[in-house]
């Protein structure tokens, strides 16, 4: 192949012309793929937080229903309706520990150590209905 | 010598037809890109770019303990394109008319009206084609989602958060409500807005030729931040008891209106505040504005002998009398600053001086009067104003009045022996019940508060809101002494009937005549009763007000329309809060040891 004059420049033009193409070719291409791939991922994403709003949607339509549920006129309405018979308890049913709990708790705990020993001496005090 | 694979002409040819077109396109690229790029843009821009705005979710208001007050949810409005309904679809239709609560008829008559016809009687107007008609509002998830099972096609909804109130009437006046617009009107809606509205967000990206978004091109996304949580300080068990008993009291003595409150005694928070009438929040455009007002903070009445703590701890205070001495009760003329005043007639007749703890448990009127001619007229205005008469108690939400107390220059003669009694002044249910506060802490006023925290969708605690002190009123010793003389209404005066015994209640009754058509009425009163429990360490003040009882027989005394619920709600809060009984072993029990203080 001549490697001087007219036609060996003409030729490796074409030559070079072709690869040029070629190369854009590929760039493009692989422009179009990463913008596909950009788009699906993006859609993707899209239909996530369309599904993670619509999850949103109907954890605030439970939690408004639970809350519903929960309102003290709608207990009492079950209450009634299924015949629970739950009712506040009364002063005479109501039997109050003075000693505090945390160190009723730390005692039992330390009872365990010290062979049974120490609970004997602290037993709890009961008040019926108070201390009238 | 190779010629290569082409002649000279041909190459020169090929490349320049090659060179041409790559021009004709740099050529085009130019006038796109340049020439025309304004106009294309401009184009571009309004067929393809959107901005699409992210609403953010109002927070949540929720009680003490967490129970959701008022909370947002998405409800959908129901609409139709009755230019693609299908005839195939017409069997669904009976079906979708079940679903949203409409008459078959009324449904088929919307379906098959596609044409909107023009005004006769307007020359400009022509017939429209429908492309929407609404068919419901407020349609929740759940029944959208059978709806769209029915696969009916041209039948579609469109989402919007919706504000709702999943207790209904609870605390209504408190919470407060989101209008229609979207505004919040009242209560606490209105006064934590800017806790609760959050910020909306926004999405710039281009949308295709059918109106979806192409999210490859979004360029910015600001996502929404939703709003803080509301905790008040209100206590929805609470809340429910105070308008049960409300509704007891409207059952049986018909009143115009009624309001319970109860506040922390330690810290002046408010635990419920209860009123008569009243209405469901989420029918708020159904219920009349008489029912939205507040009555405890928006309405004044006199406040009959509930104010004769005033001109008792005034004069204690100020080391004028002790709870020992005694004042004439039966003497109906005194004189005041060298004038003759007639005092106002007592209930009873008494056989021997009282005693200033007497003149308490027994509501002696002309005693108070005798106590606040003790402390002189300024002083004694100064007591009253102390005790938050005559201003704003600084009640968070709006609507509140200040009730009226002249200064005593403008006092008439005979207001002296008046106002000390309750009358000739006009205090709304909230300043009364801070007032009997004052002797619960100790002789400290507490600003009323409703809010405890406010919290981060996720949790996290932003902000929490503590006691706020407007002033000391009196000193502890003097609140000591109230408290015992409090104590002694219980037991051996006006609150006999609603005595609990172990439980140290100290409270006052009171009864107001009515001014109506200027002239106080025989018939119409204002019962009231308030008090905290235990005296020697108050948890709770609690205070029953009704207007305008009209009990089966006899007047509407505070004894008689309003300590009964006192008891009653009482007895409830006393295991629910854990108040223990007085241990008369341990403590001195009529003694108001330290008021509520911790």
């Amino acid at each position: 192949m001549n490697k001087t004059g007219t036609h060996a420049f003409v030729n490796q033009l074409l030559v070079y012309t072709l690869v040029t193409i070629c190369l854009s070719g590929s760039v493009g291409l692989a422009s179009v793929w990463m913008q596909q791939q950009i788009a699906t991922a993006s859609n993707n994403i899209k239909q996530l937080e369309t599904r993670a709003a619509d999850l949103e949607r109907r954890r605030g339509e439970i939690n408004a229903e639970i809350a519903s549920e929960q309102s003290p006129a709608k207990l009492e309405q079950r209450n009634k309706a299924w015949s629970l018979g739950l009712v506040q308890p009364t002063e005479q049913q109501i039997e109050r520990v003075y000693e505090s709990p945390e160190l009723r708790l730390a005692r039992k705990q330390a009872d365990g150590r010290f062979g049974g020993e120490s609970l004997s001496f602290f037993p709890v005090r009961y008040a019926s209905g108070g201390a009238r | 010598m190779s010629k290569g694979f082409a002649s000279n002409y041909r190459i020169v040819l090929l490349a320049a037809c090659v060179l041409a077109m790559f021009g004709g396109v740099a050529t085009r690229l130019v006038y796109l890109h340049v020439i025309d790029r304004a106009k294309l843009v401009r184009h571009i821009e309004q067929a393809r770019r959107q901005i699409v705005v992210e609403n953010a979710i109002r927070g949540d208001i929720i009680d003490r303990r967490g129970n959701v007050l008022a909370t947002s949810r998405t409800m959908i409005e129901l609409a139709v394109d009755p230019q693609v309904l299908r005839p195939q679809d017409e069997a669904k239709w009976p079906e979708l008319a079940r679903l949203i609560g409409m008459s078959l008829d009324d449904l088929t008559k919307i379906f098959n009206t596609k044409v909107s016809l023009a005004n006769p009687d307007d020359p400009e107007s022509r017939d429209r084609v429908i492309q929407w008609a609404k068919l419901r509002e407020e349609i929740p998830e759940s029944l959208y989602d059978q709806i769209n099972a029915l696969g009916i096609k041209g039948v579609y909804g469109t989402r919007a958060y919706s504000r709702t109130y999943p207790q209904n009437r609870l605390a209504a006046h408190i919470v407060g409500y989101v209008n229609k617009e979207g505004t919040p009107a009242t209560g606490i809606e209105h006064y934590a807005d800017f806790y609760l509205r959050g910020q909306n967000g926004w999405r710039e990206s281009e949308k295709d030729g059918r109106q979806r978004e192409m999210a490859q091109f979004r360029s910015r996304d600001v996502p929404a931040t939703n709003g803080y949580t509301v905790m008040l300080s209100i206590d929805s068990v609470v809340q429910s008891w105070v308008e049960d008993e409300l509704d007891s009291i409207v059952q049986q003595f018909k009143p115009d209106n009624a309001v319970i409150i109860v506040s922390d005694a330690a810290t002046g928070f408010l635990m419920a505040m209860g009123n008569y009438p009243t209405f469901n929040l989420n029918e708020f455009n159904k219920a009349p504005m008489q029912a939205q007002k507040n009555f405890a903070v928006s309405s004044q009445i006199d406040p009959g002998s509930t104010f004769k703590i005033v001109a008792a701890s005034g004069a204690l205070n100020e080391g004028l009398v002790t709870p020992q001495t005694r004042f004439d009760c039966m003497q109906a003329v005194v004189e005041h600053m060298g004038k003759p005043r007639k005092l106002m007639p007592d209930d009873h007749v008494y056989d021997h001086p009282l005693t200033v703890s007497e003149i308490i448990s027994h509501s002696s009127n002309r005693g108070a009067a005798m106590l606040a001619m003790k402390l002189g007229d300024q002083r004694f205005y100064e007591y009253a104003r102390a005790f938050g008469f005559a201003e704003k108690t600084g009640f968070p939400l709006m609507g509140e009045i200040t009730g009226v107390l002249n200064e005593p220059k403008k006092w008439s003669g005979s207001d002296i022996t008046r106002i000390p009694a309750g009358y000739s002044i006009s205090a709304t249910p909230l300043q009364i019940h801070y007032a009997m506060g004052v002797i619960a802490s100790g002789g400290l006023l507490f600003r009323p508060q409703l809010i405890n925290e406010v919290r981060t969708p996720s949790g996290e605690v932003v902000h929490r809101f503590g006691s706020n002190i407007v002033r000391r009123v009196i000193t502890e010793k003097t609140a000591e002494q109230m408290a015992l003389m409090l104590r002694g209404v219980m037991t051996e005066g006006t609150g006999m009937a609603v005595e609990m015994p172990g439980y140290q209640v100290a409270g006052k009754t009171g009864t107001a005549q009515k001014l109506i058509d200027g002239r106080y009425s025989e018939r119409n009163h204002v019962g009231s009763f308030t008090a905290f429990f235990p005296a020697s360490a108050p948890r709770v003040v609690i205070t029953v007000i009704v207007d305008n009882g009209h009990p089966p027989k006899g007047v509407a005394y505070g004894g008689v329309v309003a300590a009964p619920s006192f008891k009653n709600l009482a007895g409830k809060l006393i295991p629910y809060l854990d108040i223990k009984p007085v241990d008369s072993s341990l403590v001195r029990p009529l003694l108001a040891a330290k008021g509520a203080r911790p």
